[in-house]
């Protein structure tokens, strides 16, 4: 499903590569950790996977695509198929719950009758039920998040990306959010979720890539998060 | 594509920026109706360029008694032969198409004609009316070079060149053509600036919406659209003012000056300035746009 075969990406203006030589295969349906001390390349690892950035070598396939050979045009067609929750959910503050979701499927011509069914099921399985019509000021941080995974699930991606969703969210609710993806990973879509937070790796038990100095230095299956940074 | 989704946008990026979107209007109201000004006395002077050049001839004015060009002083009025031998050496020359000669009751009624002045015309005779040849040329341009050749001759008072005084009108309407031509190119200057910068500021108050977009893979015109439709709305509307500007200058200008004018402006060039200035304003808004977007949003 994601395929990395000797990635190298530097940034301009920098002399240390993000990632250097990375060689990494996911399949359809892992749960994969992404894990390491902050600049080890994580981020890097997503955006390349989203094309958002190229690398300056090395060829990454996503979904069966060489993303090489993907011209400009065909990008967005790409991230439709692929889901991204974020540290700091990136919901639309004058939108309420319902809106926010359906947005997603709005901005990429979907039919209003489409949205108009699928948009409450999605709310439903990240557990908002009843929560439509609220805004996300009147809404906690882990409702929120799951706001956003709604919004990132909402048009059934093969691929989940997730840059560190438990970051701004207490260890209690965490638990919620990793349960909402891994109901999300059950119905066969690909995770891959970077994280710092040791707790929740060690409790999944789920494959775990380690990057230290954009260098892949553990890739494990059932893993743990490691010695303590 | 949905049409209320991309509305929605854009009214709600037009509100946010009212008051730039007003300045890009305003401007583009100005900058149209003055390039338009500017087309339209083009035509104006092109169309009396084409009625004139038809018409304009020398006019070779004979001496009368008691003329007071210093070439009839002590002479009095020409003579048969003067006016024979004149003829002739007209008749003559290469660049000449064609001569007819007016007497003095065919000048005196011309000039009534057109006299408005109660009291002249009183105290005027047809005996003081000079006769004249008027002269025709194959090639205008040669005018000046036969009128001094003419100048000179027996029997003649004066030569004179109508193109001349034709000439100063046009050049002060040459003038006043470019003037409103410069300005809207400045103007339009102006707005192409206003709205690159109106599409940055909108560009920015969207940026979450536009970085969602992104990430859910909304196609890139998708999340362009919005943006340049704000412009093209903005320049229609200005197109629209400008239009109506213009509808006012024909009314009171133009109409005005119409008496003057042997070939009138019409309304179907009016209607086809519109239209050229209008298309002009809105292709303006939606490329400056267009080029400010490239710079503002990553897609």
């Amino acid at each position: 499903m994601i395929h990395f075969d000797n990635v190298t990406k530097v940034y301009a203006n920098q002399n240390r590569p993000a990632l250097d030589h990375v060689s990494v295969d996911v399949d359809k349906g892992e749960f994969v950790f992404l894990v390491g001390p902050s600049g080890s390349g994580k981020s890097t690892f997503l955006r390349l996977v989203l094309k958002e950035e190229r690398p300056n070598s090395g060829s990454i396939h996503v979904a069966g695509k060489d993303l090489a050979k993907l011209s400009n045009f065909k990008v967005p067609h790409l991230r439709r198929r692929i889901g991204c929750v974020f540290q700091d959910f990136r919901l639309l503050p004058n939108k309420n719950v319902y809106e926010n979701v359906a947005f997603a499927l709005e901005v990429i011509g979907k039919p209003r009758r489409f949205i108009r069914k699928v948009v409450p099921e999605v709310i439903e399985l990240v557990g908002l039920e009843g929560k439509a019509h609220r805004m996300p000021e009147e809404l906690s941080g882990g409702e929120q998040q799951r706001v956003a995974m709604a919004r990132a699930f909402v048009n059934r991606p093969m691929i989940l990306l997730a840059d560190e969703p438990t970051g701004n969210i207490d260890p209690a609710t965490s638990i919620g959010i990793m349960k909402v993806l891994d109901r999300i990973n059950r119905t066969g879509t690909t995770v891959l979720m970077a994280t710092h937070d040791a707790a929740i790796v060690d409790s999944m038990r789920k494959r775990v890539v380690e990057l230290e100095d954009g260098k892949i230095v553990r890739d494990q299956s059932r893993g743990v998060y490691g010695q303590a940074y | 594509m949905r049409a209320n989704f991309i509305f929605s946008e854009v009214w709600i990026g037009l509100r946010r920026n009212l008051t730039m979107t007003i300045a890009v209007i305003v401007t583009v109201a100005v900058g149209m109706a003055l390039l338009g000004v500017g087309l339209m006395i083009n035509s104006q002077v092109s169309k009396l360029t084409g009625f004139w050049s038809d018409k304009v001839e020398l006019s070779v004015y004979l001496c009368v008694k008691g003329s007071p060009f210093d070439a009839c002083k002590n002479k009095g009025a020409v003579t048969q032969e003067e006016k024979g031998n004149l003829e002739q050496t007209i008749r003559g020359l290469p660049e000449v198409e064609s001569v007819k000669f007016e007497t003095q009751a065919e000048a005196y009624k011309n000039w009534q004609n057109t006299e408005n002045n109660t009291l002249l015309l009183s105290v005027t005779k047809v005996e003081d009316m000079p006769e004249s040849f008027r002269v025709k040329l194959k090639d205008p341009e040669k005018a000046t070079v036969v009128a001094s050749n003419l100048k000179g001759q027996p029997g003649v008072s004066n030569v004179v060149n109508e193109r001349d005084l034709l000439q100063s009108v046009f050049g002060f309407m040459d003038t006043l053509r470019n003037m409103a031509l410069g300005i809207a190119i400045l103007m339009v200057f102006a707005a192409t600036l206003l709205i690159g910068n109106t599409v940055r500021l909108s560009a920015y108050n969207r940026r979450r919406e536009t970085g969602i977009m992104r990430l859910v893979g909304a196609s890139n015109i998708y999340i362009q659209l919005p943006f340049v439709m704000e412009g093209l709305i903005a320049g229609l509307i200005g197109g629209v003012l400008s239009g109506v500007l213009l509808i006012l200058v024909k009314i009171f200008i133009f109409e005005e000056i119409q008496t003057y004018m042997v070939a009138p402006l019409g309304w179907d060039t009016v209607a086809g300035v519109i239209t050229g200035t209008m298309a002009i304003g809105v292709l303006i808004c939606v490329f400056a746009s267009f080029v400010t977007l490239r710079r503002y949003l990553r897609v």
